[in-house]
């Protein structure tokens, strides 16, 4: 042991005292009056620590509990209970060989030496549970309370409370020591409720930070609906068979790979252009297997008959130009001599129908 | 049945036991404790006969006084009073008659 001989004394007697937890406060500290002088006597008189010289401190008190005359705790049990008894009794010899034996581990003679000292940090971390518990309860505010005991999202009332949380556990510790055993209970039962509550806290704001980091994949993706890709070129004829790059060149696959025929049978799409499935270009006529006939005579290869039209102008304008020009509307040359165009959707667009002289 | 073994039969005893280690000569607890081990009765536990003393003395039983020391920490004697050394007697009295009371049982049950 690393503490001085005192220290080793203090913690004796502290852990003597906690074994007697059941009995009058008067009556155990009679019984302990001396003990410390006591055991300072026997650390001068020999070698070793006090544990390896007297035993565990939990037996010493048991020793002193039968030799003092006093008989705590409960009348015996029903011989029912008996096996059971038993068999928490076998329990405890097992736990603590098992605690002198894991004690090294942190530097004490006993693990239970060493969460005796931690008992007060206990004390702090509970001080701040009811704290958190009661703003539960108390807030209405609808805002969530964060990791501090909020109430109606004020920090002020937070550090209030967590103050007077933790001041009042503290001396709450220093008193349960002496309760009597059923009220002891009804604490060990509060600590354990405590407990789930900190663990279910704990792991909900584990989770929100974890969620955090992944919120902007998962929602508001504008593309996750898209199953196909349609590009028009400026006067609004649909481009087949095209490939589409990000600024790395890399090729951008949005959509699902694979058309349904007219039957309504599952095809897959073989080469990966866009767009997968052209015949179900959204902007087509519903005529549009007319438009395949140039005897048909009619206007449907114009612009505007397919495709979402030419590219606006900033004045709203349609520009005239493009649409005349007899090499990029190879379907509208039967009709680029009629003055008079017969088809209704071309004449409701004035700037279709005025060529150019040329 | 209850097996008969030294930490049971201590437990009777221990007061008398105590009364005895400072019948010559006062002695201070962990003193007392050391007189009874090598007088053998090695089971007996230091919080045993820290109690004893303890209800000893609130008995009435015995005196204490403090001895400094230059070297550790300053050591509480006991020692016994008028009403001790009767109570030694009278309790020393009864275990004899209880001791050779057993002993002539358990020497009849042998020679049967």
């Amino acid at each position: 042991m690393i503490t001085t001989a005192q220290d080793e004394i203090n913690l004796y007697v502290f852990a003597v005292r906690a074994a007697l937890g059941d009995l009058p406060e008067s009556l155990r500290d009679e019984l302990l009056e001396d003990l410390p002088e006591h055991l300072a006597e026997v650390v001068a008189d020999g070698e070793g620590s006090l544990t390896e010289r007297l035993g565990s401190p939990e037996a010493y008190a048991e020793d002193l509990r039968t030799t003092a005359g006093f008989v705590g705790g409960f009348p015996d049990p029903p011989r029912r209970a008996a096996q059971l008894i038993e068999l928490r009794e076998r329990a405890l010899v097992h736990l603590r060989r098992l605690d002198a034996r894991l004690g090294p581990l942190v530097g004490a003679a006993h693990v239970s030496e060493f969460l005796v000292l931690l008992r007060p940090a206990w004390w702090v971390l509970r001080g701040y549970l009811m704290a958190m518990v009661v703003a539960w309860l108390l807030d209405d505010s609808g805002q969530p309370i964060g990791l501090l005991p909020r109430i109606g999202g004020s920090e002020v009332v937070a550090l209030l409370l967590l103050a007077i949380g933790v001041l009042a556990s503290i001396w709450f510790g220093r008193r349960s020591l002496q309760l009597a055993k059923w009220p002891q209970r009804a604490l060990y039962a509060g600590s354990v409720i405590l407990v789930l509550v900190a663990l279910a806290g704990f792991s909900e704001a584990d989770s929100n930070r974890r969620d955090a980091n992944y919120t902007d994949v998962n929602y508001d993706n504008p593309y996750s609906n898209i199953e196909d890709l349609f590009v028009y070129d400026e006067q609004g004829r649909l481009v087949t068979n095209a490939r589409i790059f990000d600024q790395n060149g890399s090729p951008l696959r949005l959509g699902n790979a694979y058309c349904y025929d007219d039957q309504g049978n599952y095809v897959d799409v073989q080469r990966l252009t866009y767009p997968y499935c052209a015949d179900r270009d959204p902007f087509r006529m519903p005529a549009a297997s007319a438009s395949a006939d140039p005897g048909a005579g009619d206007a449907s290869g114009a612009p505007g008959a397919n495709g979402p039209g030419p590219v606006p102008t900033a004045d709203g304008s349609y520009p005239a130009a493009p649409s005349a020009d007899p090499t990029t509307t190879p379907s509208g040359n039967p009709s680029l001599g009629s003055s008079a165009n017969p088809s209704p959707s071309s004449s409701a667009r004035p700037a279709s129908v005025s060529p150019s002289p040329r | 049945m209850h097996r008969v073994d030294t930490t049971q039969l201590l437990k009777g005893v221990l007061d008398l036991a105590c009364l005895a280690a400072l019948r010559d000569e006062d002695g201070y607890g962990y003193d007392i404790l050391r007189r009874l081990r090598t007088s053998g009765l090695t089971e007996v536990g230091d919080a045993s006969v820290y109690g004893t003393l303890r209800r000893l003395f609130n008995a009435g039983l015995l005196t204490t006084y403090v001895v400094p020391s230059d070297e550790g920490p300053h050591r509480k004697y006991y020692a016994l009073n008028a009403a001790g050394r009767a109570e030694l007697q009278r309790s020393g009295k009864i275990w004899h008659g209880f001791a050779s009371t057993m002993d002539d049982l358990l020497r009849e049950r042998e020679t049967a």
